[in-house]
């Protein structure tokens, strides 16, 4: 089996994906909606205003998200393609999109679950497509490039200097 | 391959510290979190048992900065040591771009060491990983205690890659950057090679 390619987001890609969140922010009431990778990584986030930690939360709901696929297995299901979490004043919902790609979605009393999941569910159908889009592999040939490695290479070396 | 925003300009780099329980995974990441320059890492997240024991992963994010107009950090997480936990193992390697494989040099642990190495490379065979693009460096951890294996020993043992290998004591900070300049190093010269 080939190692799944790694994640390139192009311009063009995160306007279209930008352009979708904001929307279902707006329909579904929700409050904060996050991209992430199944690996933990965030891509994009669209907020009413200010915004949780990303990085943390990217990296939990990932790997929450991927414990309830364990739990699948586990229950002899094919999968599980949806998280939820009901606190006191706002709730969790965490959905797949591709097998890269998670949909972290936070909202509270002022919409209804019914309303956030229907939504969203339509909300992936139009992202799906988004991600099929491959004109972003020549671009990341370009400018990961051996200037890139060497400058990050003394970037490296600056931020851990002193360190021994 | 990293995750790599274009719209954002950023690039993500995911480094897994692999290793038996009590080896010192979690011991590194928390040296590193200590020393560091604040402005340069985010949270130390760590779910862990009451014992302190990694439950799940410990996660640290560290900002390389802006390189070539591209924000670039590397993210470090611990995988639980304990045999039974494989489950959480195998959902942190997901996307992994380099790995850290801490030993411990006692020679009571050796049994651990072999079963924890070959765990490595069976879940990496088995989540269909190209092996030659990721990173990986070996650490020699606990060279400050009695009733060690040689350093020699260790590398016959478990370099079979032929990967760099650096002895520590991460409790007291001996090696903890060396391994991980190491490893951030070979993510990125494994990129550049496309």
């Amino acid at each position: 089996m080939p190692r799944r390619r790694g994640l390139v987001i192009s311009n063009r890609q995160m306007r279209l994906v930008d352009d979708i969140l904001d929307k279902l922010r707006q329909v579904s009431g929700s409050r904060f909606i996050a991209l992430v990778s199944t690996s933990g990584q965030p891509i994009t986030t669209s907020a009413v205003e200010g915004h949780p930690d990303t990085l943390t939360l990217a990296s939990l709901a990932a790997g929450s998200f991927a414990a309830t696929q364990q739990l699948a297995e586990v229950l002899n299901e094919r999968e599980f393609t949806l998280l939820f979490h009901e606190g006191r004043e706002s709730n969790l919902h965490v959905a797949q999109v591709t097998d890269q790609v998670l949909l972290v979605i936070t909202f509270g009393r002022e919409t209804q679950v019914g309303k956030v999941r229907l939504y969203t569910n339509r909300a992936i159908e139009v992202l799906k497509p988004v991600f099929d889009l491959t004109d972003e592999d020549d671009q990341a040939s370009v400018m990961i490039d051996d200037d890139y490695s060497l400058l990050a290479d003394e970037a490296i070396d600056d931020l851990f200097a002193d360190m021994e | 391959m990293p995750l790599i925003n274009f719209a954002a300009r950023e690039i993500n780099y995911k480094i897994v510290y692999y290793g038996c329980g009590l080896c010192g995974k979690t011991t590194n990441i928390q040296y590193i979190h200590k020393k560091v320059n604040p402005d340069a890492r985010g949270k130390l997240v760590s779910i862990a048992t009451e014992e302190e024991r990694t439950l799940y992963f410990d996660f640290l994010p560290l900002s390389l900065g802006t390189v070539k107009g591209m924000k670039t950090r590397f993210h470090l997480y611990t995988v639980p040591g304990q045999s039974y936990y494989n489950a959480s193992r195998r959902l942190v390697l997901q996307g992994v771009d380099a790995m850290v494989f801490v030993a411990d040099s006692q020679i009571t642990r050796l049994d651990e060491n072999v079963e924890s190495y070959l765990n490595l490379w069976d879940n990496l065979l088995d989540q269909g990983d190209d092996l030659t693009k990721l990173g990986f460096v070996i650490q020699l951890n606990k060279r400050d205690l009695s009733d060690i294996f040689s350093a020699d020993d260790m590398r016959d043992l478990l370099n079979h890659t032929g990967s760099p290998v650096i002895e520590a004591c991460a409790l007291s900070g001996i090696g903890v950057f060396e391994t991980l300049k190491t490893v951030c190093k070979q993510v990125i010269a494994k990129t550049g090679q496309g």
